[in-house]
Formats: structure tokens, C-alpha cells, sequence
């Protein structure tokens, strides 16, 4: 491998977690209108199962909408920064600088929560049990609106994004003016993370932050106890326990053995003021020093 | 040059550069390929069960000393994380430095909490477990007292026993303890005390839920509350720190290790975590004597034996004024603060600070002797 394949290597492990994230949004897009297509053509399900208040075409919609203008405005910004950087420059550097400030890197490494709370939430797939079909459009209702809510807390973090690129090229722009040099990529980077690290954090002490993530929380959580109720429709069905059942059963465990502990502890106190006190273990003779 | 900008990166400085990068590529690839699992193991000072309950079980570490510290110390860590943290490697141990300072030193493990265990309560592990790793302990050596060392969430554990039992406890030291868990807002320094602010955005239903659903809170939950709270470390983690250290023996196992640790997350078990969250982080009841164990209000001015309180000056978890208030409130006049460079983490496994903590803490622990 030449230095040249090394830096695009770095620049690649850069944007790798950017590309999946770009990837999962136009299968989201592409996912959302095509069930938002399907529903309008076969029409809506019956009352009972289905409540137009909890599924949400225009919502999702709408945060789309804004999600994809922010989007927009973003890689603009990323790439006019990336090209007044590299114009004149090796083709390399350009490409790991683009990848460096490219918007799609923030969000590899910020949506930590949105992800965990998603794979704790995702579980296993009910495609196949349509004949569900109460359940299984609370779940899929449940699923649109983390989609939804996730889509939110992006463009909160989105915007976060505009605001550090736009701080980066105001300080690039006045190093220039007092002709000062930056002279490697890892200086470049130094100033880029302080600038990002500053906005995030700032972005994060929000109102619309912490609102946006609490409403993921809430929809993450939805989506769980849903797909915990079709979990124990099929229990039932079945014969097996339900995560309910299960839980009475480890609280009636947790109580009788908070009760053995209580007669344990009564026990052992009696035994105490009969007993006389147990030697200390490899106790030496004389005195302890002290330092 | 570029016009307009200040970049000067000329070509021939990008080639030395991805020339070094692929040097040091090229040698960590070499060391990754040698490094086996037990070349990155953690808690590896020796130690012997006791006694267990439940998951529940109590160490004593092999003395690497005389001993200069006649009553025994009691580390009681948390159910956020483990206690391994402070026992990460050789050269960055608490409990090695404490040990080669001779002061005898036993260890609780909560072991792995499972949705089994969603019905424990802090009253379980407060007044429960832990009363009766105390009441092993004090057995096992004839003593009425025992030293208590809490850390973090553990120190709140030790901070409610010693004020509902203070007969049974000698000294106690307490590491990056919050005691007001609304102190974040006296400095309220960018970035530190996320937590505590992302607690209270939440309302007491919204945790309750939580817990309905996944019956505990969950251990990579709590990793990536924590991830967040370094937006930037968490981005370039696994691309350029690790790129900064993959050359060099000893920073990589470092690093390895510290992850081992970070990966070990276990649950936190539900009924437990709701009063963590609800009690303490959303009401702040402990530092208004009203956190509740077993029916019994935890009283902060019952905390009558001597205390030593150290936190880390750069704590963005638990923050010093978080730790501090505790100051205030205590029954004893016999009360010191030690402020510790570094962060939540770094007071234990930073080069300064913790060879700073271990001599601090035993010569605070002998003087009392």
C-alpha cells in the first residue's frame, strides 16, 4: 500500500459511518412513501385498528421536509469549505478534507443514543404476522413515529452541524486575515474539532435537544411495549409465559429472598450476643503501625 | 497555496505525512496481530471470595504489604459500571497502590444484574447486601467498624449506610460521589453535568416507562448517555485517537483496556434505577434528608465518623459542587476534601492523580487507625 492509499484508507474510515447514515435515510425516504403510497391507495384500515392520530404521514412528512432542506444547505456549505481548502492542492488531501468535513461524519458518531435505543427497540421482525392486524399497525405505527422522532433529533443535530461549519470558515477566514498558517491536516483537524466540540456541546444543553431526544426516548419506548404486547399474543397462543407473567414470578423470588436476608440477618444477630467476637484472620501480634 | 484561506498543505508535506501515518499503520497492525485476550485483562490483582448472596459476592485482596491500616477497608463501586476501574492495570491501580500502602482492602462485586433482578431496590442493595457484606466482614475480623471506600454511585451507597448505621462504620472515604445531584448548576460548565440536566428532561412517567419496557436500565443505554456527554472523543474514538496510539505498546494496551472497561456495562436492575433517577437525579432527595431506605429518611447529619471526600476538578459526570455540598451537611467536624486533577475516570487511572489518590487515601485512613 503507498502513503497515497493510507491517506484515502483514513479518509474512507472517516466517512464509512457517513455513507451508512446517508444510505438509511433514502431507505427511510423511500420506505416512508412507499407505505404513505399504499395506505392512501388501498385505503385506511378499519377504525378499531388503526388510529389516524398515532400514524402520522403528514408529521413524517413535514420532518422530512425540513430534514432534507438542512441536508441540502449542509453538504453545500461541506463541500464549498472542502474545495476553497484543497483548490491547488494534492487530490488527496482534498478528498480526506471533503470526507472530514463532509455531514454525514457528524452523525456516525453522535447518534449514539438514537441507535442504541433503535437496535434495544427493533428486536426481532414481525413482517409475517399479518393476521395480527390490530398488533402488528400499533407496531408499525409505533416504528413510523421513531422514524419520525429520529428524524427530528437529526435535523436538531443538523443544524448543530451548520453552526460549527460556519464558525470553522469564520476562523479560517480571519487566520487568513492575520496570516496565519495552517500547515498540516492534523492542524486542520485540531481547529475543526475544538469549533465542533464547542457547538455540540452547546447544542446539547438546548431545549429543542434535550426535547427532541426525550421524544425519541418516549417513541423507542412505544415501539418496545408494542412489540412486547404481539410478543405475548403469540405467548398465549402458544402456552408459553409472557414477559408479565415472567416478571410476577421474579418479583415474588425477589421478595421471598428479601425475606430469607431479613431471617438471615435476625438469625445471625442472635447468634452475635451469644457468641464472643471471632479472631481477626492472620491477626498479628502487637500493635498495627500507622504511617 | 490557496488563495484566501490559511491552508498551506503543500503536496510534498501530504506525502510525509501519509507516509508516517502509513508507518504507524503498518507497526500497530504489526503489534494488533501479537496482542492476545490476556495481554489486555483488567482486575488482575489477586483475590479471594469470602462470602456471596444472589449475584452478590465480597473479595478480599491478598495483602502485598504489612499491614499499616488495622481496620479493614470495604471498596463498594456502583451498579453503573463495574469495580474493575479501580483495578485496571498494574501501573494504574488504586487498589494495588492501597494495598502496597498496607492497608487491608476487600472488594463488593453486584456481579450481573438480569431483567431477573428488575425487582431490586437501592433498600436491597443499600440495607441489604451491603449490610451484609458489612456484617461479614466485621465478622470475619472481630471488629465492631469498618472502613467504607465508595465510588461514584457506590459512595452513595456508603454515604446512606453510614447514616443509617453509623455505629458500624469507622471512617469513610467517598471518590466522585454526588451527594446534590442539582449541584451542576453552581458552575454550570459547557459539557459537564449532561446527566443530571438529561434527567431532569425527563418526567418521572417517562422513567417508569423505561422501565416497564425493558425492565432494568439498560447497561449500552447508560454507554451511549455517556458517549454523549463527549461528542467529539466519541466521534473520532475508533479512527484518530486510536490512530494516535496504535504504535505504541503500552498506550494501545491502554487504550484496549480502558475499552475492556467501557464494553463491561452491566444493567442496572429497574426498581433500583427508578429511584436513582426519579429520587436522587429528578428530586434530589438525598441532600434534603428525604431519600427514604426501608422507611427510614437518610439523614445526613447522622454521618458522624470521620470523611474523606475527594473529586476530580474536571468531573463532567459527577461535578465538583455536586460532591462538595456534602460538606455542609455531615455530623462529623472531622470532614476533608481532596480536589484530584483530571476527570470521572482519569482520578483513577490518570498517571498523576492516581498515585496522588492511594497515598491520600491511606495516610488519611492511618491517621485514623
Amino acid at each position: 500500500m503507498t502513503p497515497f492509499d493510507y491517506m484515502k484508507a483514513m479518509a474512507e474510515l472517516w466517512g464509512r459511518g457517513g455513507q451508512e447514515f446517508a444510505a438509511a435515510q433514502q431507505n427511510f425516504f423511500a420506505n416512508a412513501a412507499k407505505a404513505a403510497g399504499q395506505e392512501s391507495a388501498s385505503g385506511a384500515p378499519s377504525a378499531g385498528a388503526f388510529d389516524p392520530q398515532v400514524f402520522d404521514p403528514q408529521g413524517l412528512t413535514q420532518a422530512n421536509r425540513a430534514f432534507a432542506k438542512l441536508w441540502s444547505s449542509a453538504i453545500e456549505m461541506s463541500q464549498t469549505i472542502s474545495r476553497n481548502m484543497q483548490a491547488g492542492e494534492s487530490p488527496v488531501v482534498g478528498e480526506l478534507l471533503g470526507k472530514i468535513f463532509n455531514p454525514c461524519g457528524w452523525f456516525s458518531g453522535t447518534d449514539g443514543m438514537d441507535q442504541a435505543l433503535q437496535r434495544m427497540a427493533e428486536g426481532p421482525r414481525l413482517a409475517d404476522m399479518w393476521d395480527t392486524e390490530r398488533k402488528m399497525l400499533t407496531l408499525f405505527n409505533a416504528w413510523t413515529a421513531l422514524r419520525r422522532r429520529s428524524l427530528e433529533h437529526n435535523t436538531v443535530m443538523l443544524e448543530a452541524w451548520l453552526q460549527a461549519a460556519g464558525k470553522f470558515a469564520k476562523d479560517l477566514n480571519e487566520k487568513a486575515d492575520r496570516k496565519e498558517v495552517l500547515g498540516s491536516c492534523r492542524e486542520i483537524l485540531a481547529l475543526w474539532v475544538d469549533t465542533a466540540n464547542s457547538a455540540l456541546l452547546e447544542t446539547q444543553r438546548s431545549e429543542r435537544y434535550l426535547t427532541s431526544q426525550r421524544e425519541i426516548l418516549k417513541a423507542s419506548i412505544d415501539l418496545r411495549l408494542a412489540q412486547q404486547e404481539m410478543a405475548a399474543f403469540y405467548s398465549e397462543m402458544f402456552g408459553y409465559p409472557t414477559r408479565e407473567e415472567l416478571d410476577d414470578v421474579h418479583r415474588v423470588v425477589t421478595e421471598l429472598r428479601r425475606e430469607v436476608r431479613k431471617l438471615q440477618r435476625a438469625s445471625r444477630d442472635v447468634q452475635k450476643k451469644e457468641m464472643p467476637p471471632a479472631k481477626a484472620p492472620g491477626a498479628r501480634k502487637g500493635r498495627s503501625t500507622s504511617l | 497555496m490557496t488563495n484566501g484561506t490559511p491552508v498551506h498543505i503543500k503536496p510534498e508535506q501530504a506525502i510525509s505525512e501519509a507516509a508516517a501515518l502509513g508507518e504507524k499503520i503498518a507497526r500497530g497492525v504489526a503489534l494488533f496481530s501479537k496482542l492476545r485476550d490476556e495481554d489486555v485483562a483488567i482486575a488482575t490483582t489477586p483475590k479471594d471470595e469470602i462470602w456471596r448472596q444472589d449475584k452478590v459476592s465480597l473479595h478480599h485482596y491478598r495483602p502485598l504489604a504489612d499491614k499499616k491500616v488495622a481496620t479493614p477497608v470495604l471498596i463498594v463501586y456502583g451498579l453503573i459500571g463495574r469495580y474493575t476501574m479501580a483495578d485496571l492495570q498494574e501501573d494504574r491501580s488504586l487498589v494495588r497502590n492501597l494495598l502496597k500502602l498496607g492497608v487491608d482492602l476487600y472488594v463488593v462485586d453486584w456481579g450481573n444484574p438480569s431483567r431477573a433482578d428488575r425487582w431490586l431496590t437501592l433498600d436491597d442493595y443499600i440495607d441489604g447486601y451491603l449490610g451484609d457484606c458489612i456484617a461479614a466482614l466485621s465478622e470475619r475480623h472481630g471488629v465492631g467498624k469498618v472502613n467504607l471506600l465508595g465510588i461514584c454511585e457506590g459512595g452513595v451507597f456508603t454515604t446512606c449506610y453510614a447514616a443509617l448505621h453509623p455505629q458500624t462504620v469507622k471512617g469513610m472515604v467517598l471518590t466522585i460521589t454526588p451527594i446534590d445531584f442539582h449541584g451542576d448548576t453552581v458552575e454550570n460548565r459547557l459539557g459537564h453535568g449532561f446527566i443530571n440536566l438529561w434527567t431532569r428532561s425527563l418526567t418521572p412517567e417517562d422513567v417508569d416507562r423505561l422501565i416497564e419496557a425493558y425492565g432494568n436500565l439498560p447497561g449500552e443505554f447508560m454507554g451511549s448517555v455517556f458517549s454523549q456527554m463527549t461528542p467529539m472523543r466519541t466521534l473520532m474514538k475508533y479512527n484518530l485517537d486510536l490512530l494516535e496510539v496504535v504504535d505504541d505498546d503500552k498506550k494501545f494496551l491502554n487504550f484496549l483496556r480502558m475499552e475492556k472497561w467501557l464494553a463491561d456495562r452491566p444493567h442496572h436492575p429497574g426498581e433500583a434505577a427508578k429511584q436513582w433517577l426519579k429520587d436522587l437525579y429528578q428530586d434530589n432527595k438525598l441532600i434534603n434528608d428525604a431519600f427514604m431506605i426501608n422507611g427510614q429518611a437518610v439523614n445526613l447529619a447522622n454521618i458522624t465518623m470521620p470523611v474523606l471526600n475527594v473529586f476530580a476538578k474536571d468531573d463532567h459526570i459527577i461535578p465538583p459542587a455536586t460532591s462538595q455540598a456534602l460538606g455542609a451537611k455531615v455530623g462529623t467536624k472531622d470532614y476533608t476534601e481532596l480536589a484530584l486533577p483530571g476527570g470521572h475516570v482519569g482520578v483513577f487511572v490518570g498517571g498523576k492523580s492516581q498515585a496522588l489518590l492511594g497515598s491520600a487515601i491511606a495516610n488519611w485512613l492511618a491517621e485514623r487507625s
